[in-house]
């Protein structure tokens, strides 16, 4: 199975073979949207039965009602779905429009012309341009680079924004750029796949190209679709695959819908009301043949034949299958869907998380989730751009010895650094100079004359920035030349190399050479544990040491500047190598990192930078507030250990020593980390019976052992400790972690800000995206984009519970209000010989469920139960959320118990009080409907916590409009209840009865709750009852001390206390050295689709934690 | 339940950071930040207890006064399947219904319990008959009753559609099993008059049996069901035919046979001539004949008077069990010790 790809071939009769670039995201067309649509709307079960219902009421023999009673709700719900998946896919189909009317530049008969996108076929040679994104996936041919070689984003694949390397295929070397508009030959690759790690494909150029040998290509050769070029002024390629079968095409997937926890439950509680209508239906059904052959046939005005059809004896259960279809609320999913969707918009809507700053208003993209948000157990955070602002300001260096900015608390203000810089201190001037050049920043000259800065990296940007405050100005970049501008003179540099930045080589360096006297240095800057040992002998790093921990210490990012001169041979001889390694195809990565491990020694140190990164306005109390609200907290950040426990440390997310406490696993072998992690966990076993706080601390290296190899121990370990602080991991591992806590069946929250949170984010159950600086991709990837971290509170405490209470209502309401009137058909069915008579018209059925019931219940989007006030006060009543107390098997046992009793109430007295001369029927029925909406209409009044003018518009304007309609169907003659309505209404005896049924009905609900609500409140209510009538936890004067006396208890709400303490004591973590832990090239960045994989297999795990 | 006051919900700064705008827009702006002002009703003991003794305050005299409503009803009933059947067929009661050619006229005699108001309704009364058996009540053609042999689609009224070829007018098993006894009055030598006008409904009249629809082919078929229509008057005008039409709802009732429109006194004697026609013998049926006066909640009926009184004594007695449970008992509400996570820091 192979693709031929001819090159630059128009008359190549394998174009057509290939599909065009066209990307279709759609999953309809105009003509197979219905067929589609419904065939996946009939593959849930749910909407399987409801059909079955109808098609078996078509059946006359065993209809109770009017088919239309089933079919009108039906095909509404339908309508409803199909439109929204419609409005959804002509979204897609605009998205993609402007996706394939993008233009680009194609090489056609030898000339490079603009087309659109959609018209790149496979074998056409594309030009990009510097930050085009890629239309299709292209082998590369040539770049600007004289190497060849040329920088490409990946963060749409993989979600890694540092940039990547790319390079032509060693047959195209020193092709001319005009020649690759004729270029000529053909790839050898296979049939498209979704494996973005492999490229196996051959290289053949025709004459006059060197035609040697077949030059085989990897992945290392090819810029794949929607990365973006960076760096590199023009790359070309030649298409290999196109549209929709390129690599991110083919592993594209409309993503998996989530379901919340509450969804679950609820599709739990269905499957257990459909047991009992089974168990009903059969012994109904039974019941009825029975009576049917006993007492029936004897009844000569019924008629039963004596010789009934092969299928009689399976009409009496159908026509109660059909009687009882109405347990299974057919409206509860359109409601569900319609008040999920309010719960979003009210997110949208709350100006309380509208970013003044950014002028953007929180989002929610997934309109579904809402109440997962209220059942958080677990967040999942960034540091960077999450916690903090992710602004980087230089605060603080330390240049040979000195310490700058420790008073003021910014080195650039500090008068002994500007006057060492005026004064032309050479130490202070080659640091000045590391932190101008070595980095990527792009500088760009405004029309005003200031020069601005572009770079991938904030942190260099911050250093950039202060070298130019200091007059040490990175003027200008083209090409290989760069000027910087110190005080009035223009210094040159030619950048001759640069050793990229990696994060397993957490460091970078160029190579350059300075024109005024040819001098050559090698500029490094990284992280202390990467720069410090590549120290030249003699030096003493000790200063520097204790300078980086101090900046760590308080949270502040540092940085190693470290400098060498080369001597011209040297470099020449490295040079080659270097190139030679460059071109590799094997090991590229590895081989690189090697051949700059060359280069990098003997460096001398120069000084150590800090940088700060403010946190984020109201963090601190943010995360104090949820934590009370016992939800845990994780940290997950690439940066390095001392600075991510600092920062945790002052956001409250640790205590100090002696509260808290730390837990360190690391090691650099196996055995060691193994050995650390079961300590760990022996403390942790030991102290979580303890109100402190303890957290654990572990890295990337240590966690990819334990994940691969001490899986079970780790678990046990991530389910003990509810704060964890996770550094140096990869997005992958970020993900991981997710899937780790996910099956043990938490509900998890992830939220971050940058690319490297997407795949963390896609994962969780709820992702949180935080729009910040490092642009707008994990806001993209997540349910809910906020615009600072503050705003998490308010969306967990405040929209999240809001949404799981009112959910929790609406659900079991939604069930109780169609077992009250099935139970009643049921009742009837034992005083009309078990027949399966229907008590109820179909107008009534219908509309009962569509109008009667459903439109007070809808406005219960607006209760409250508790201020926001009060919720914010008590953050840990969010605990009945999390722990399901609102909807639960044994909640709907009790609103299954009302909807019976109340079935009874209705029932005993209608067919008592309109007993004899007033049996007929339709009357008989018309007080038992009523009795049911007057019954649920206080049922709603009881239930719900805080009247608004809407609830009493829809509560009492929907009693008024259920006898507007029964009038106005009263008046037809044709329907089956002509005049009946006008008939009871003049009766006195049909209001006393009503007045009976909602006394009779109602009183034992009041009784039973105010029972509760009094002797064995919830906190819920005692809360509620404090709110409503200003006690004591209200009143000013009490709050603060209550609250202090809270946070002791701040870990004893849902741990319990047994006693006995053994203290093994592990001290507060000092320094680590952690140095490299990894061999180079063992890192494989490209596990992009292990998360799809992970994804199917956590629903296997899913049941570990409470079985 | 108490209302305690309007919570006015709306934080300051939120309205003060929009400047007073129209009525609509600040409630849309309540709405969408959900603040809109909502009163929240507290279940405080003293608001229980007293809806509760309300409760039974209202209850209990409602109850009250219906009950002396259906007392004040004066009732007769007599069964007469039984008696009236003669007793050489005793052992074989179908044989005796099922042959035309034996006399079916019985006579029964009322005392008359206590003096009866005009107008005095009279009922027959049928027990365990299953009118709202699934194929029988839906073996009915409403349009056809309208409309007569226009309609073409009668097929809910199988088995009783066609007979010998012809459809039959009404059709269906309702029709089909009309009630045929029929009973004679008198007060001593006199004959006391049965008004069996307007004993249907008025709407039923009018709007549901056509006037031009004469029963057609009815009772012509194999079986012979209840009783025969005249086919020279329409089915509008066949009160005792639209009657029996209207379904009940319960194995027992009782449907209008007539209205007497003079009073009967106390231990007056009134013989009952009846035709006993129709045959509730083969399912074990009974039949009674009943005069009723009627009150203005309708016939006699006690159940709604006791429920009342059992609902409003109940919630008296809950109101007292409440009160004293609080008096015992009294519990301080939204007292921070409720909330656990206070109380460990109170207690210790």
């Amino acid at each position: 199975m192979k693709r031929y790809v001819y090159i630059n071939d128009d008359e190549s009769p394998t174009q057509d073979l290939y599909c065009d670039n066209r990307i279709s995201n759609r999953k309809y067309t105009v003509w197979n949207f219905l067929p589609k649509n419904l065939w996946e709307q009939f593959s849930r079960f749910m909407n399987q039965y409801f059909l079955l219902i109808a098609c078996l009421q078509l059946w006359s023999l065993i209809t109770p009602v009017n088919p239309a009673s089933t079919w009108g709700p039906l095909i509404f719900i339908f309508a409803v779905s199909a439109s929204k998946e419609a409005w959804d896919d002509y979204n897609r189909f605009l998205s993609d429009k402007k996706a394939n009317e993008k233009e680009v530049w194609i090489v056609k008969h030898g000339l490079k012309k603009p087309s659109r996108a959609q018209d790149v076929r496979v074998g056409d040679i594309v030009w990009l341009r510097e930050n085009d994104e890629v239309p299709c996936d292209l082998v590369v041919l040539g770049t600007s680079d004289p190497q060849g070689l040329c920088y490409i984003e990946t963060s749409a694949l993989d979600g890694e924004t540092d940039l990547k390397t790319r390079g032509i295929p060693s047959a195209c070397t020193g092709i001319d750029s005009e020649l690759l508009h004729k270029i000529k030959g053909v790839i050898e690759c296979p049939n498209p796949d979704k494996d973005i790690r492999r490229f196996d494909a051959n290289l053949r150029l025709f004459p006059p190209f060197i035609d040697n040998d077949v030059c085989p290509l990897t992945i290392k050769n090819t810029v794949l679709q929607s990365c973006y070029l960076r760096n590199t002024e023009w790359a070309c390629g030649v298409a290999v695959y196109t549209g929709n079968e390129t690599k991110l095409g083919m592993s594209r997937g409309i993503p998996e819908p989530k379901l919340t926890a509450m969804d679950a439950m609820i599709d739990k509680l269905t499957g257990a009301i459909f047991v009992f209508q089974i168990v009903v239906v059969v012994v109904l059904g039974i019941a009825g043949n029975v009576w049917k052959d006993t007492e029936a046939r004897k009844q000569w005005y019924v008629q039963y034949p004596k010789e009934g059809p092969w299928y009689e004896l399976l009409v009496i259960p159908l026509r109660f299958e059909l009687l009882c279809s109405i347990m299974i609320p057919i409206s509860i999913k359109v409601s569900l869907d319609l008040v999920k969707s309010l719960y979003a918009k009210f997110i949208d809507w709350d100006i309380e998380m509208f970013d003044q700053e950014t002028g953007s208003s929180s989002h929610a993209t997934n309109t579904a989730i809402s109440e997962d948000l209220g059942q958080v157990e677990y967040i999942m955070t960034d540091k960077t751009g999450t916690l903090t602002e992710n602004k980087m300001v230089f605060r603080r260096c330390c240049i040979s010895g000195t310490f700058y900015g420790n008073e003021s608390g910014d080195a650039l203000k500090d008068v002994r650094l500007q006057n060492a810089v005026a004064s032309g201190s050479p130490d202070v001037i080659r640091f000045l100079t590391v932190m101008a050049i070595c980095n990527t920043v792009i500088p760009v000259q405004s029309k005003n004359g200031n020069v601005l800065y572009k770079a991938q990296s904030q942190d260099e940007e911050a250093l950039v920035q202060a070298a130019a405050k200091l007059h040490m100005v990175l003027f200008s970049k083209s090409g290989n030349l760069l000027e910087i501008r110190f005080n009035a003179s223009a210094i040159k540099y030619e950048v001759l190399d640069i050793l990229e930045f990696t994060s397993d080589r957490k460091r970078m360096s160029v190579v350059v050479r300075d024109t005024r006297d040819d001098k050559i240095f090698l500029l490094s800057k990284g992280a202390d544990e990467a720069i410090l040992p590549c120290a030249s002998a003699g030096q003493q790093t000790r200063t520097l040491n204790e300078a980086a921990d101090q900046y760590a210490q308080l949270g502040l990012r540092t940085l190693c500047l470290a400098w060498r001169e080369l001597k011209e041979d040297e470099y020449q001889e490295w040079s080659l190598m270097f190139r030679e390694a460059s071109s590799t195809l094997v090991d590229r990565e590895w081989r690189i990192a090697e051949v700059c491990q060359r280069l990098e020694h003997d460096l001398e140190v120069l000084g150590v930078t800090a940088i700060e990164d403010r946190l984020q306005d109201g963090v601190p109390e943010t995360i104090e507030m949820l934590r009370r609200a016992g939800i845990n907290f994780w940290m997950l950040t690439g940066d390095k250990q001392n600075t991510a426990i600092q920062i945790a440390l002052s956001c409250n997310f640790i205590s100090p020593e002696p509260k808290g406490q730390l837990l360190l696993i690391d090691g650099k072998t196996e055995d060691e980390v193994c050995r650390s992690l079961e300590r760990v966990l022996l403390t942790m076993r030991i102290t979580s019976s303890e109100p402190k706080d303890v957290a654990f601390v572990v890295d990337g290296w240590a966690l990819e052992i334990a994940l691969k190899n001490h899986r079970k121990d780790f678990t046990e370990l991530a389910i003990l400790s509810r704060t964890a602080i996770c550094c140096r991991v990869t997005p992958s591992q970020k993900a991981q972690l997710v899937e780790l806590l996910k099956s043990c069946d938490y509900r998890t929250l992830a939220i971050g800000d940058g690319g490297n949170d997407v795949r963390m984010i896609q994962q969780a159950d709820i992702g949180v995206g935080i729009s910040g600086r490092e642009g707008l991709q994990a806001a993209r990837a997540a349910d809910y984009s906020i615009g600072k971290f503050r705003f998490l509170k308010r969306l967990i405490l405040v929209h999240g519970r809001y949404s799981y209470n009112r959910t929790a209502f609406l659900s079991q309401y939604s069930f109780y209000k169609s077992l009250l009137i099935c139970f009643i058909q049921i009742f009837f069915s034992f005083i009309s010989g078990v027949s399966g008579t229907s008590l109820f018209n179909s107008v009534s059925l219908m509309a009962y469920n569509v109008f009667y019931t459903s439109i007070p219940v809808l406005v219960s989007v607006l209760d409250k139960d508790l201020s926001e006030k009060t919720v914010m006060q008590h953050p840990q009543i969010l605990f009945y959320c999390q722990a399901g107390r609102l909807l639960n098997p044994s909640t709907f046992a009790g609103w299954f118990g009302r909807s019976l009793f109340h079935a009874i109430v209705v029932f005993i007295i209608s067919i008592n009080a309109f007993a004899y001369e007033k049996s007929e029927m339709e009357e008989v029925a018309m007080v038992a409907l009523s009795g049911c909406i007057w019954l649920q209409a206080f049922v709603v009044i009881i239930e719900t916590n805080s009247f608004t003018v809407l609830q009493h518009l829809a509560i009492w304007g929907n009693l008024i409009g259920f006898y507007i309609i029964n009038w106005i169907v009263s008046t037809i003659p044709s329907s089956g209840m002509y005049t009946i309505m006008f008939r009871l209404c003049s009766q006195p005896s049909y209001w006393i009865t009503i007045f009976l049924i909602v006394g009779a009905g109602m009183g034992p609900i009041l009784a039973i709750k105010y029972f509760r609500y009094t002797y064995t409140p919830s906190k819920i209510n005692t809360l509620q009852q404090a709110e409503r009538l200003g006690g004591p936890i209200l009143s000013l004067g009490n709050i603060d001390p209550q609250q202090r006396s809270m946070e002791k208890e701040v870990a004893a709400l849902s741990i319990t206390q047994p006693k006995g303490r053994n203290s093994v004591y592990e001290p507060l973590l000092s320094e680590s050295p952690s140095g490299t832990r990894r061999s180079f090239g063992s890192a494989a960045p490209f596990e992009f689709f292990q998360s799809q994989a992970s994804r199917l297999s956590s629903s296997y795990s899913r049941n570990c934690k409470d079985n | 339940m108490e209302v305690d006051g309007v919570y006015a919900s709306v934080d300051p700064t939120v309205v003060r950071s929009i400047p007073i705008q129209s009525r609509r827009q600040r409630a849309l702006h309540q709405f969408t930040q959900q603040t809109l002002p909502a009163c929240k009703p507290v279940l405080t003991p003293a608001s229980v207890i007293t809806t509760f003794f309300l409760l039974g305050l209202i209850f209990v005299p409602v109850g009250f006064i219906t009950l002396r409503a259906s007392r004040s009803v004066v009732e007769i009933v007599e069964r007469y399947d039984a008696d009236c059947l003669p007793e050489e067929f005793r052992g074989n009661k179908m044989s005796y219904i099922a042959d035309s050619s034996i006399p079916k006229n019985c006579s029964r005699t009322l005392k008359v319990p206590k003096n009866m108001k005009a107008p005095i309704y009279v009922y027959y009364q049928l027990d365990n008959y299953y009118q709202n058996h699934r194929r029988y009540v839906k073996s009915r053609s409403d349009t056809q009753l309208l409309r007569g042999l226009q309609t073409n689609d009668t097929s809910l009224c199988r088995p009783e559609e066609f007979a010998n070829g012809h459809p039959i007018v009404p059709c269906g098993l309702v029709a089909w099993s009309l009630f045929n006894d029929t009973f004679t009055f008198s007060r001593g030598a006199s004959e006391l008059r049965v008004d069996r006008k307007n004993i249907a409904w008025r709407s039923d009249r009018d709007h549901k049996f056509g006037k031009d629809v004469y029963p057609y082919n009815f009772q012509n078929g194999s079986i012979i069901g209840g009783g025969k229509l005249d086919p020279t008057v329409p089915l509008s005008d066949q009160e005792d035919f639209i009657v029996w039409m209207r379904t009940a709802a319960l194995p027992s009732f009782r449907k209008l046979y007539g209205r007497i429109e003079v009073d009967l006194d106390m231990d007056e004697e009134i013989t009952v001539d009846l035709m006993n026609n129709y045959n509730t013998y083969s399912f074990g049926g009974k039949k009674k004949i009943v005069l009723s006066t009627t009150s203005w909640i309708g016939g006699r009926n006690d159940f709604i008077g006791f429920a009342f009184m059992f609902v409003g004594s109940s919630s008296i007695l809950l109101s007292l069990v409440f009160m004293l449970l609080h008096v015992k008992n009294p519990r301080t509400y939204g007292d921070a010790a409720y909330l656990a996570w206070n109380k460990k820091g109170i207690s210790g």
